[in-house]
């Protein structure tokens, strides 16, 4: 049987003495005995607090015995036990005050064991209770132990005052008796402190989350997209250029969205083992990496429930479910922000320089995805609210060594790259487009609104209430007001960054895995979002995955249409009967065709529709879509492949040049179908 | 109590998130989930919206490129043709005229009426004897401005369909004879202008099908019978046809010889186009002659390297078109046919 009549968060050596009763010990012990003496209790005074006065050393070290019963380490004699228990007795003490209900459930004293055979006892009521102690007792539903909740308005205090005993009974005797067995102490989970146990579960609903995400990634298919094959097409030829020194072909630097030595190489390497299906497997790593990363965010930022809550609503959002099978800069640019937005929440509670840890993953996700600088700002930030150990001017002092870190490394790769014309043709200076904010604004709502409202409503709950109370005793030294409204503003307005730099550049293109990549950010607040509308206890089970199949359904219809790109397959397996190493091919769309055909043809061989100049055969310079038709009329190419959708005007040209033009005949037409209609590639070849 | 007032307020928020959360939901899902997302969605998925996957999922699953038809357009050798009764549904005329010219022919000619279907098995069968299918395509009962302007498509779009389909190489000349008087698409009745502009409709549709396994003929018939008719005015245009099929009979009376034959017609062609010749139909009708003709004919083609063969019409209609319509000629057709510029394997030209 256990002897403890204190709960185990008790134990708890934060436990915050939120009254003071700690240090009002006597006095309470004097008011409890006034009631007393009132004639409210019907056992007699032989309570903790007359042992303690009575022996005290004594009876700690019995305490300290009874604490070896659980699962406790022992403790050393000190004043901080001494202080330990004074605050568990008091909190006691208090109980009992806040007792306000009889009671009305027989209960079994502790103590009446060490008195003699009575066979039963009069209960409350007045009534005898037969009772065989040494039967009943070793039960746990014999509700011998205490619990009680003294905020919880269904709880009761049940624990009761020992039964007279005689004063002179020693400690050490009780010791001797002990039962067979003792009771675990409570677990906690179920109290919402993340013990263990509660730890352990969420790793198993966390991987469940993953395996989710894999299948929604798993299940889109298609052959690659423009960027793959032109990402992995040039990630070859860098590693040649790496390797051997051979020259690159075309200015990748010049117009890739991020640096060309970097995740090009590394989808090389493994397409060259595992072809392009192993490389989106990396990047369904990379995803998966960024969702168990935002848990661990979370976790350490709130709590286990926040945690899943934050990956659940993350990984079946489209973008997420998207890029998991996607061979592009993005997963592993989101994969580095994830980790370095974890480190940064990692070392909150270090050292102010354990923060530099953090600016490697950062710098090199910007150098990933020139566009990931957007948030790297957000990260600075919150390397200055996410420490706990410091305050004021040392927090601020974390972000600036982390910014400077940065910085340092930015400055340094500048030196060594020199200027990168990408950067300010893909990201910054992205060509203008004629999308209106509103359509961008409907259209970020429906991919990430759902997430995005959660963060909101994660972070509005944040700020009224700091914790959801179902421990209210428990230390709240949780982050101030205005920490709290500060956290929400950053990680919630981050979310919002790339449709307002969109919105401002007019342009649409790859918004939506875009969007992503602030919602990772919003994660922990949509995270807290969802739990507190669970609620506290679990109260709300059913809001919660209301909004998790909600956002479900929408990620998995919205990635299923974007993910629907033209099926190259056939077109290749035309277009490989006819090049050669020695032709020049015209294609819309070229990397595709290069990419597939990078066996029989060089990347140069390949002319784009995005523009070119042409020399005609009178020496006339032409440029624009005159160059096209120029060169078509020249017979120039040896095949055509036109798709129709993606350089329209030059599409014109080209077919006009093409007829009543004798040097090309139609060698095929192959048909495809994506989300947004029907196409056909048409492929010529000089007769 | 008091605790039934702070779970009404804590709810509150609750409801009031949740029901933004709907809202939003509603907001959002007005495209995702409508009519248009639904076609999106499924289209996304291969599949055509609306319909169930029936016939689309068949061709996906045949990645076969479309038959390269271009070593066939201007081959080294010259096509040895024949048109024979009941050909090429029923082989036993091609091989007696086979056997009769000591040669197998390699082009196997037979005509198709408008408003037929794509007979995929005549030119399958003759695919499998070793020889390319030339279909003359004849469009009784329309008219060349019907074509032009659309009304046909439904029909010129299965036939291409089926073109495609079955991936061989055919040689189709549509509305033969432009250039003569007896025919409804002839002179008499429908302009040069309709002619070229029901031609090219015809091809642009089956460019459109992908239909890119057709050989294209333009095939008028040699000028003397109608001198004042310019064949210019006819002529589609040079990425409209491949092989230029002018028909002429070795008869009784008119030019005999090669050079009279063919001669002023093949000229003015050369005015305004350099596409291959190839005599698309062709006999001499018997007589005494006939040794002569068959000589002449096979004789001129060979001298020319810009007529890639002909096709012998080996009917007795009429007159007896037949190579065997006397010993002589039977005799004087195989030592030609002997030739070795005559006949290759159209698998590999």
């Amino acid at each position: 049987m256990s002897d403890r009549r204190t709960p185990t968060w008790a134990d708890d050596s934060e436990l915050h003495d939120e009254y003071g009763y700690g240090q009002q010990q006597g006095q309470a012990q004097g008011h409890q005995q006034g009631q007393q003496q009132q004639g409210q209790q019907q056992y007699a005074d032989n309570g903790y607090p007359q042992q303690y006065q009575q022996n005290g050393q004594q009876q700690q070290h019995q305490q300290q015995q009874q604490y070896g019963h659980g699962n406790q380490q022992q403790y050393a004699a000190t004043d901080e036990d001494q202080r330990r228990y004074a605050q568990q007795e008091s909190l006691r003490q208090y109980a009992q005050q806040a007792q306000t209900r009889p009671r009305v459930q027989p209960t079994y004293p502790p103590y009446q064991e060490q008195q003699a055979y009575q066979g039963g006892y009069v209960t409350e009521t007045g009534s005898w209770r037969f009772d065989v102690h040494d039967r009943t007792t070793s039960y746990p539903d014999q509700q011998t132990y205490d619990t009680y909740a003294p905020y919880d308005p269904y709880a009761s205090y049940t624990a009761v005052e020992p039964e007279a005993a005689p004063a002179s009974v020693e400690p050490e005797a009780e010791s001797e008796e002990k039962p067979g067995y003792t009771l675990p102490p409570v677990q906690e989970s179920a109290w919402a402190v993340d013990g263990g146990r509660s730890k352990l579960l969420g790793r198993w609903v966390m991987l469940c989350v993953l395996l989710i995400q894999t299948g929604l990634s798993l299940r889109l298919r298609g052959t690659a997209f423009q960027d793959e094959a032109l990402y992995i097409a040039a990630g070859h030829y860098e590693v040649g250029n790496i390797l051997h020194g051979t020259p690159v072909p075309g200015d990748f630097e010049g117009y890739f969205s991020g640096y060309p030595k970097l995740y090009p190489v590394l989808a090389a390497m493994v397409d060259s083992v595992a072809g392009l299906a192993g490389v989106r497997i990396v990047s369904l790593f990379f995803m998966l990496g960024a969702t168990a990363l935002l848990y661990a965010t979370t976790r350490r930022m709130f709590n286990v429930r926040a945690a899943l809550g934050a990956a659940a609503l993350f990984s079946v959002i489209q973008s997420t479910v998207f890029l998991g099978n996607f061979a592009t800069f993005d997963a592993a640019a989101i994969f580095l922000l994830a980790l370095s937005f974890w480190i940064v929440v990692r070392t909150g509670r270090s050292h102010i320089l354990a923060v530099v840890l953090a600016a490697p993953p950062a710098f090199l996700a910007f150098g990933t995805k020139y566009a990931a600088g957007l948030y790297l700002p957000t990260l600075v930030v919150l390397a200055v609210l996410t420490t706990y150990r410091y305050r004021g001017l040392l927090a601020f002092a974390r972000g600036v060594v982390f910014g400077g870190a940065m910085l340092a490394m930015l400055v340094a790769s500048y030196l060594y790259t020199g200027s990168l014309g990408g950067i300010s043709q893909t990201t910054t200076d992205r060509a203008k487009g004629a999308d209106t904010a509103a359509t961008i604004l409907q259209h970020s709502s429906e991919w990430g609104g759902l997430m995005f409202l959660a963060a909101l409503g994660g972070s509005i709950a944040y700020v009224i209430r700091p914790s959801m109370g179902e421990m209210p005793w428990v230390d709240k030294q949780g982050p101030g007001r205005f920490r709290r409204i500060s956290l929400g503003v950053v990680l919630t307005g981050t979310a919002l960054l790339a449709p307002v730099y969109q919105i401002h550049l007019q342009t649409e293109i790859s918004l939506f895995k875009h969007v992503g990549f602030g919602l990772l950010f919003a994660g922990p607040m949509a995270g807290l979002g969802m739990s507190r509308l669970v609620g506290p206890h679990f109260r709300h089970p059913q809001l919660g995955i209301m909004l998790y199949v909600l956002t479900l359904v929408f990620g998995m219809v919205q990635s299923q249409q974007a993910y629907s790109f033209p099926d190259s397959k056939e077109m290749t397996a035309i277009l490989r009967n006819m090049v050669d190493r020695k032709g020049s091919y015209l294609a819309e769309e070229h990397e595709v065709p290069a990419y597939y055909l990078r066996d029989k043809t060089d990347y140069d061989q390949w002319q784009s529709t995005f523009g070119m100049d042409y020399k005609d055969k009178k020496g006339k310079q032409h440029s624009g879509t005159d160059a096209y038709s120029a060169a078509v009329k020249d017979a120039k190419f040896d095949v055509i492949v036109l798709r129709g959708t993606v350089t329209p005007e030059v599409d014109t040209a080209v077919t006009d040049a093409l007829r009543g033009n004798s040097h090309y005949r139609l060698a095929a037409v192959s048909r495809f179908t994506t989300s947004k209609g029907d196409g056909a590639f048409r492929i010529w070849v000089k007769r | 109590m008091s605790f039934s007032v702070r779970r009404v307020r804590a709810s509150r928020p609750v409801r009031a998130l949740a029901a933004t959360l709907i809202a939003g939901a509603l907001l959002a899902g007005c495209s995702t989930f409508s009519e248009e997302g639904r076609d999106q969605y499924e289209r996304g998925q291969g599949e055509q919206p609306g319909a169930e996957g029936t016939g689309e999922a068949s061709e996906s699953a045949k990645p076969e490129p479309p038959y390269d038809v271009r070593p066939l357009l201007d081959p080294k050798k010259k096509y040895l043709g024949v048109a024979a009764d009941g050909a090429p549904a029923k082989m036993k005329a091609v091989e007696d005229f086979a056997k009769r010219a000591g040669k197998k022919p390699n082009l196997i000619e037979f005509y198709s009426a408008w408003g037929d279907q794509y007979e995929q098995e005549l030119v399958k069968n003759s695919w499998d004897y070793g020889s390319v299918a030339f279909i003359a395509w004849e469009p009784f009962e329309t008219s060349m401005k019907d074509i032009a302007s659309g009304k046909e498509d439904k029909y010129i779009r299965e036939y291409a369909k089926s073109v495609k389909e079955l991936n061989l190489p055919v040689a189709i000349s549509f509305a033969h004879e432009m250039n003569g008087f007896w025919y409804p698409w002839g002179t008499k009745k429908t302009s040069a202008a309709d002619f070229t502009a029901a031609y090219k409709h015809i091809h642009d549709l089956f460019d459109d099908e992908g239909a890119t396994q057709v050989i294209w003929v333009w095939s008028p018939n040699v000028t003397h019978p109608m001198p004042k008719v310019k064949l210019k005015p006819y002529w589609p245009g040079d990425d409209y046809v491949d092989w230029v099929g002018v028909i002429g009979y070795y008869a009784a009376t008119g030019p005999n010889t090669y050079q009279t034959l063919y001669g002023p017609t093949m000229t003015q062609i050369r005015g305004f186009t350099n596409k291959p010749f190839i005599i698309a139909e062709t006999a001499a009708q018997a007589g005494e002659r006939k040794p002569a003709d068959i000589k002449s004919l096979f004789q001129g083609t060979v001298q020319r390297d810009d007529v890639i063969g002909f096709v012998w019409f080996n009917f007795d209609k009429e007159t007896d078109w037949r190579i065997n319509s006397g010993p002589l000629s039977e005799k004087t057709f195989k030592q030609q046919a002997a030739n070795s510029s005559f006949g290759f394997d159209v698998t590999k030209p």
